[in-house]
C-alpha cells in the first residue's frame, strides 16, 4: 500500500540525523542531577528527588500530551488554559459527582481538544492560531465558571488517591504520568498510528496522497493532548485541594520548553513522548536547582526563554522548511 | 477529492473582488456593531462613552500599529506581552519615581522605547540567523521580557511621579486624553512607513512572495530583522502608555495585548499568511474589537468573556479569510 511508501522513508530521515541527539535530553538529564550534586551533595537523597519527581509529573504529562500535536507539525498553545479550566470543573463536580468527577473531567477536556482539532482541521486555521483562540476563550470560561476565584475542595478523597506514594517513596502522581507516557509510545507502537503520526509531521501532502487519514489523525493528536491536560489538572487539584482558573497557566512555557528541550523537532515528524518526559525532568531540575546554584528565581522565565529558543534553532529540520516564517 | 488535484490559479477578477471586498469588510462590520449596540443601550451611545472607547483603544492601537508589520511579513509577534512589561518597569525606574533619584524624563521613554527594539531586534535575529520560526522565537523573547521586567521589579512596585508622562492619560486635548493623540500620530506613521519607505514595501512583498524577491536578488534577512525591531519599538511605547495610564510600572504592564493585537489586526483585514492588509486596517480592527468588548459589557455581558470574545472573533476571521484560498492551502501546520 502507499501508506509504507510514506513510512519507509521517514526511519531514512530520523537516520540521517545525528546519532548523538537522541540521546541528548538523557545526557542532559545526568550532567544536570551530576551539577547538583556537585552544587549541593544534599540533592541526591531520595527526599529531594520524591519532591522533583512529584513536581513533574503535571508537567510530564501535559508535555506529553502536546508532543503528539507537535509530531503532527502543529503546536498546541491551549494545554495550560485546557488544565485551568479542568481544576475549576473538578473543583466543581466534585461535590455531586464524587470519583466520576475525574472521569468527567478528561472527558470534557478530551473533547475540548477533539474541538479545537476539528476547527484546525475543517476551517484550515493554523494550529497556533486555533489554540491560542481557545486558550483566550478557556479562560474566559474559567474565569465566568470559577467567578474568577479560587474553589476549593472540601472532601478530596476522591482525587487523594494521586497525592499518594507508592512503596512510601515513589510519588504516585509520577508513577501515573510515565505509565500515561509508556500508555501512549505503545498505542504509538504496536499501531500503525506511529507511522501516520510521523507521516503527517514529515510531509503532510505526500502523507495525504498516501491514503493516510492526515485528518483523522491531526484531531486524535488534539484529543490526547487535550485528555492529557484534563489529567494534569485531576494532579493538580489532588496536590492543592482546590481548583483555580489561572492555577495551571505558568505551566505553557515550561511545556513547550520540555517539548523542544527533549529534542522533538517543531517542524514535526521527529521525536517521541519519551524525549518529553526527559525533557520535563530537565526544565524541573533547573527549576528546583536554579536556588540551588545560588541564582534568584527571577531569572527562571529568561531561562525558559532561552532554551526554547535554543533547543528549538538546534532540533529544527533546516531541510525541510526553506523559508521560515 | 480535492486535495489530489493542484488546483488552477483562480480568475484574476475574482480575487480582485474578494480583496474590495475584504477591505470594506471590516468598516463595515464596525459601522454595524457600532449602530446595534447604539440601539441597545442609550448609555453606549453616549459622548462620554465614545470618547471612553476611543481612549482605551490608544494603547492597543499603538501595539498593533507593530503587530501589523510583522503579519504582513506573514509572521507572527507573541512577544508584546514581554516586551510591554519590561519597557514599563525601564521606564518608570528611569523618570521621577519613589525607588530611586532618577529623573531624566524624556529620556526615560525614550531608552524603554529603544529597549522594546532591542528585544524586537532580538527575535528578528533568532528568526533569520538560527532559523526558529518567529512564533516560537517571539514566546522566547516574551519569556525573557517578562523575566527582566521580574528582575526589575524586585519586589517593589515604581509609583512614578514624572508630571508629564503622568499627564499622557489624564490631560485632554480636542476633547481626547493625550494618549489618543500619541496612538493617532502613531498610526499615521506606521502608514507613512508602510506605504513610502522600503521597509514598509519589503514587508508586504515577504509576507507575498519571499522566494520571487530573494530571486530578485533582495537581501530579505536585514529587512525581516528590521520589521521585528519596529514592531518593538511600537511595544516599547505601548508599554510607557500603559505606565502612564497606571502611574506605576507593572511586569503585567502588556498582560493580553499580544492577542488582542492579533485580533484587532486580523479583524481588521491582515491576513496571518501575509502580503494584505496594513496598518489603516488593523486601526480599524483595534475599534472593531474596543466597540465589541466596551459594548457587551453595556449590554450586560460580563467583562471576563472579554478573552473569550476576542478569541471566537480571532477564530472566525482567520476562518473568512482562507475561505478564498480553501482549495490552493493544502497543508496547514
Amino acid at each position: 500500500m502507499s501508506t509504507s511508501a510514506a513510512t519507509a522513508a521517514a526511519p531514512v530521515a530520523v537516520k540521517e540525523r545525528p546519532r548523538l541527539s537522541g540521546f541528548m535530553p538523557i545526557i542532559a538529564l545526568v550532567a544536570l542531577i551530576a551539577a547538583l550534586t556537585v552544587a549541593d551533595p544534599d540533592f541526591l537523597t531520595q527526599r529531594s528527588l520524591t519532591a522533583v519527581s512529584r513536581t513533574a509529573a503535571p508537567l510530564i504529562l501535559l508535555a506529553a500530551g502536546a508532543t503528539i500535536v507537535v509530531l503532527c507539525g502543529g503546536i498546541d498553545l491551549s494545554i495550560a488554559a485546557l488544565a485551568s479550566l479542568s481544576t475549576v470543573f473538578l473543583a466543581l463536580w466534585i461535590p455531586n459527582l464524587g470519583g466520576l468527577a475525574t472521569l468527567a473531567v478528561i472527558g470534557v477536556a478530551t473533547l475540548i481538544g477533539a474541538l479545537q482539532g476539528t476547527a484546525h482541521v475543517l476551517l484550515r486555521i493554523p494550529s497556533f492560531i486555533v489554540t491560542l483562540g481557545g486558550m483566550s476563550i478557556l479562560s474566559a470560561v474559567a474565569l465566568v465558571v470559577s467567578g474568577a476565584g479560587t474553589v476549593r475542595v472540601v472532601d478530596d478523597s476522591t482525587v487523594k488517591w494521586l497525592d499518594l506514594y507508592v512503596a512510601g517513596y515513589v510519588p504516585m502522581s509520577f508513577m501515573v504520568a510515565v505509565l500515561v507516557v509508556a500508555l501512549i509510545a505503545l498505542l504509538l507502537k504496536v499501531t500503525p498510528l506511529q507511522s501516520w503520526v510521523s507521516a503527517t509531521g514529515y510531509a503532510e501532502s505526500a502523507a495525504r496522497l498516501a491514503g493516510t487519514p492526515v485528518d483523522l489523525v491531526k484531531i486524535g493528536a488534539f484529543a490526547v493532548s487535550g485528555a492529557c491536560a484534563g489529567l494534569a489538572a485531576v494532579m493538580l487539584v489532588s496536590r492543592q485541594f482546590s481548583g483555580g482558573p489561572t492555577m495551571a497557566d505558568n505551566l505553557l512555557l515550561p511545556a513547550v520548553a520540555a517539548i523542544v528541550v527533549g529534542g522533538t523537532a517543531i517542524t514535526g515528524g521527529h521525536g517521541s513522548v519519551w524525549r518529553s518526559l526527559a525533557g520535563a525532568l530537565v526544565v524541573t531540575l533547573l527549576r528546583v536547582g536554579l536556588p540551588i546554584v545560588g541564582v534568584p528565581s527571577a531569572y527562571e522565565q529568561i531561562l525558559y526563554g532561552a532554551i526554547i529558543v535554543v533547543a528549538v534553532a538546534l532540533t529544527l529540520d533546516k531541510s525541510k522548511v526553506s523559508i521560515i516564517k | 477529492m480535492t486535495v489530489t488535484t493542484e488546483v488552477a490559479p483562480a480568475p484574476r477578477r475574482s480575487s480582485r473582488r474578494g480583496a474590495s471586498f475584504r477591505d470594506a469588510g471590516p468598516p463595515v462590520a464596525l459601522i454595524v456593531i457600532f449602530g446595534v449596540f447604539a440601539a441597545l443601550s442609550p448609555q453606549f451611545r453616549s459622548f462620554g462613552n465614545v470618547q471612553n472607547i476611543v481612549d482605551s483603544a490608544a494603547v492597543l492601537a499603538v501595539v498593533t500599529c507593530g503587530i501589523t508589520f510583522v503579519l504582513m511579513m506573514g509572521s507572527i509577534d507573541l512577544s508584546a506581552a514581554g516586551v510591554m512589561g519590561a519597557s514599563a518597569l525601564t521606564v518608570s525606574l528611569l523618570v521621577a519615581n519613589n525607588r530611586n533619584g532618577n529623573d531624566f524624563g524624556f529620556f526615560g521613554i525614550l531608552a524603554a522605547v529603544l529597549l522594546g527594539c532591542a528585544f524586537g531586534c532580538l527575535s528578528g535575529l533568532a528568526l533569520v540567523l538560527l532559523k526558529v520560526p518567529s512564533f516560537m522565537a517571539t514566546l522566547g523573547v516574551s519569556a525573557v521580557g517578562l523575566g527582566v521586567a521580574t528582575l526589575m521589579f524586585a519586589g517593589v512596585q515604581p509609583n512614578i511621579s514624572d508630571a508629564a508622562l503622568k499627564g499622557w492619560a489624564v490631560e485632554r486635548f480636542l476633547g481626547f486624553s493625550y494618549l489618543t493623540w500619541i496612538a493617532v500620530a502613531c498610526i499615521l506613521l506606521g502608514w507613512l512607513i508602510q506605504r513610502y519607505t522600503r521597509l514598509g514595501r519589503y514587508a508586504y512583498a515577504i509576507g507575498g512572495a519571499e522566494e520571487v524577491l530573494t530571486l530578485s536578488g533582495v537581501q530579505v534577512r536585514p529587512y525581516k530583522v528590521a520589521v521585528f525591531a519596529l514592531a518593538g519599538a511600537f511595544y516599547g511605547l505601548g508599554g510607557v502608555m500603559v505606565t502612564s495610564q497606571l502611574g506605576a510600572g507593572l511586569v503585567q504592564a502588556g498582560n493580553g495585548y499580544d492577542f488582542s493585537a492579533i485580533t484587532a489586526a486580523v479583524v481588521g483585514g491582515t491576513l496571518l499568511t501575509g502580503g494584505r492588509g496594513g496598518v489603516l486596517h488593523s486601526a480599524v480592527g483595534v475599534l472593531l474589537v474596543m466597540v465589541l468588548t466596551n459594548g457587551l459589557v453595556q449590554v450586560g455581558v460580563s467583562p471576563y468573556w472579554q478573552g473569550g470574545v476576542e478569541g471566537v472573533i480571532v477564530v472566525a476571521a482567520v476562518a473568512a479569510a482562507v475561505i478564498p484560498q480553501r482549495r490552493r492551502n493544502q497543508v496547514v501546520k
